[in-house]
């Protein structure tokens, strides 16, 4: 059985109840009150002390606004002309998007990791072993969507668990348990899927065409990983939620590369002798 | 990455610049997509030093199988490889987040992992360079004279083991290219194919650098070995500057941090000038001991550098997030899929 989420992120409202569940429930430490200025996120990214996180994308209709604002009346969405020649069209759309690891089929992470830390445990979830890990740090370039990431205090590298000591009691992981719109899901991978497939032709219905599931291998996501047992509705290009469109498994690359090493030092050698017999 | 009319202080809408749906280059608040790895300055020495040591152990098995007779050129380029052997480890747990737990890297092979393969070849062939070297410190008196331990040293098959110690030396000198590009940095992993290539070339150059500096300096080696060396040198800096001109042409306009204001110098100045096209000229000159020295000099510069630089651009090639974006994806032609055959 794989269990994975399905974030909906045309019903997250920006709260960051799971931000807050999964630090408490995972004991993760601060991340300093850093004031980023980029909307109203100031956690910023995934990283080895936060394993969900929250993007604000301020996404304001397409007219622009021009000449003296008044911004109150902005915010009320008055379409009284206003002195001065300005124009005004309301605050368009917000977009929220709450991420976490994608826990990928084939797991780059997971396939780095020289001393196997990194497993897929009884639930088909990517998981390190915090006691095997001996902080080389080579899953963090490899992850094609920047979530596990080193944690300097530490030395080990951590990201989300999908609450495995949740799950092992039966309980669902902290995120989705705090989420008070259901924008988190968890559950059997396969279930979700049927769930986002149904959203997503309701949301097609609704006027929005362009919803769409972020994490299958049909629609894009998944270059050589094969899907992510942790899946997105994303009412926008990917690179908005700063995703990647097509993320690809970089060992893919490595049998290829052995043999053009072996082709290499052969010549090398090659070379290397002819210049000692003629020399 | 930001128009101009967004920086001047007057955003064209009340809303966050960086997030302007009218902008066609989409990002996140300019916020990395991928993280880059924290590998510090260890690293690259590591590159650096690995490459001589396999370098070296080249030299040593090639000259055993020409049937080569100077003992200098033997006795460099066996101790410099048990050096290099024994400082690498260091180097390398020294790295570690949690350097008590190295030995975890033995405690599993994993085949795609180039860290674990890595791992794996420089423990046998740091232990098989212990013992061809401790060998060749017995012949030479070292060990203490006459004794036990020095007459049991005497019996190491050392030829073999040197041909037996080639392909992981080798492999030493190449996977430090593989452990870059299988990754989803897009300035390393758009070369894939030639980058264990290139860092081998620069290995095998530093390699020979090295030994001809050696037996320069210490006026050590005799004319042939001196002569051998100056020829593979040559040959060797030519084929490193084909691949990394063909490595640049892989890269595309992914190679841009190796242009940028901080690596360009070095790249461009110490890599390809002073590291390769200087020394080319130097050797290809009338040849003196003091332009010898100086040539395997620059070479040993120019590879230090080159692997300098390779492992900051692609810290700088990882914070850019339209450098990813472009890179993975879908249909754009040079796109991240890899074009090996699965």
């Amino acid at each position: 059985m794989a269990t994975g989420f399905l974030t909906d992120t045309t019903v997250c409202i920006g709260c960051k109840a799971c931000e807050v569940a999964c630090k408490q429930w995972n004991q993760l430490p601060a991340d300093g009150y850093e004031l980023t200025g980029d909307s109203y996120d100031n956690t910023k990214q995934l990283s080895g002390d936060t394993w969900r996180h929250v993007a604000f994308i301020e996404n304001p209709k397409k007219k622009r606004l021009t000449g003296d604002v008044d911004l109150v009346a902005l915010a009320e969405d008055v379409k009284e002309d206003l002195p001065n020649g300005a124009e005004l069209d309301g605050l368009g759309r917000w977009t929220f998007m709450s991420d976490v690891c994608k826990h990928c089929v084939e797991a780059p992470c997971q396939q780095a990791c020289p001393t196997g830390a990194i497993i897929r445990n009884e639930f088909d979830n990517v998981y390190i072993q915090p006691d095997v890990c001996n902080g080389c740090g080579y899953c963090v370039p490899a992850c094609p969507y920047g979530v596990i990431t080193s944690v300097p205090e530490d030395g080990r590298a951590f990201k989300c668990t999908l609450c495995y000591d949740r799950q092992i009691d039966g309980l669902e992981p902290a995120c989705a348990k705090a989420c008070p719109t259901n924008s988190i899901m968890f559950g059997e991978v396969e279930e979700l899927e049927k769930l986002a497939e149904e959203r997503v032709a309701q949301l097609h219905d609704r006027g929005y065409p362009q919803a769409f599931l972020y994490g299958t291998p049909e629609v894009g996501g998944t270059g050589g990983i094969k899907g992510n047992h942790s899946k997105f509705i994303l009412m926008d290009v990917p690179e908005t939620y700063n995703l990647p469109e097509n993320p690809f498994l970089p060992q893919d690359k490595v049998a290829g590369a052995t043999i053009a090493c072996g082709v290499a030092a052969g010549v090398l050698g090659a070379v290397v002798a002819w210049a000692f017999l003629e020399g | 990455m930001t128009d101009e009319k967004h920086r001047n202080g007057k955003p064209e809408t009340s809303h966050h610049p960086e997030t302007d749906p009218n902008r066609d280059d989409k990002n996140y608040y300019g916020i990395p997509p991928i993280k880059r790895a924290h590998w510090t300055w260890q690293i690259y020495v590591y590159f650096w030093i690995g490459g001589i040591g396999a370098g070296s152990h080249l030299l040593a098995t090639i000259g055993y199988l020409l049937g080569w007779r100077d003992e200098a050129f033997f006795r460099t380029t066996k101790y410099t490889t048990l050096v290099a052997m024994v400082v690498s480890p260091v180097l390398l747990v020294w790295d570690l987040g949690r350097p008590e737990r190295f030995l975890n890297m033995l405690r599993i092979l994993k085949l795609r992992s180039p860290m674990s393969t890595g791992s794996w070849a420089l423990s046998i062939f740091g232990s098989l360079s212990g013992l061809i070297a401790t060998k060749q410190a017995a012949e030479d008196g070292l060990l203490l004279g006459d004794n036990f331990a020095s007459r049991l040293a005497k019996l190491v098959p050392d030829r073999l083991i040197s041909v037996l110690a080639l392909p992981f030396g080798l492999y030493v000198g190449s996977y430090t290219g593989i452990l870059l590009i299988a990754t989803s940095v897009p300035m390393w992993a758009k070369n894939w194919l030639l980058m264990g290539p290139t860092f081998l070339s620069s290995a095998v150059s530093s390699g020979l650098s090295w030994t001809s500096l050696v037996l320069h300096i210490g006026r050590w080696g005799d004319g042939k070995t001196l002569g051998a060396l100056k020829k593979a040198e040559k040959a060797m800096l030519i084929i490193e500057s084909v691949l990394i001109a063909a490595s640049l042409v892989r890269m595309g306009k992914w190679s841009k941090p190796l242009f940028s204001k901080k690596l360009g110098p070095l790249f461009v100045g110490g890599t390809i000038l002073g590291g390769i096209v200087a020394p080319l000229v130097l050797l290809f000159g009338k040849g003196s001991r003091e332009k010898s020295i100086l040539a395997s000099i620059l070479v040993l510069v120019g590879g230090f550098l080159f692997r300098y630089v390779m492992v900051v651009g692609g810290r700088d090639s990882a914070d850019d997030p339209e450098s990813y974006f472009t890179f993975a994806k879908k249909d754009e032609k040079g796109g991240g899929r890899p074009e090996v055959s699965e």
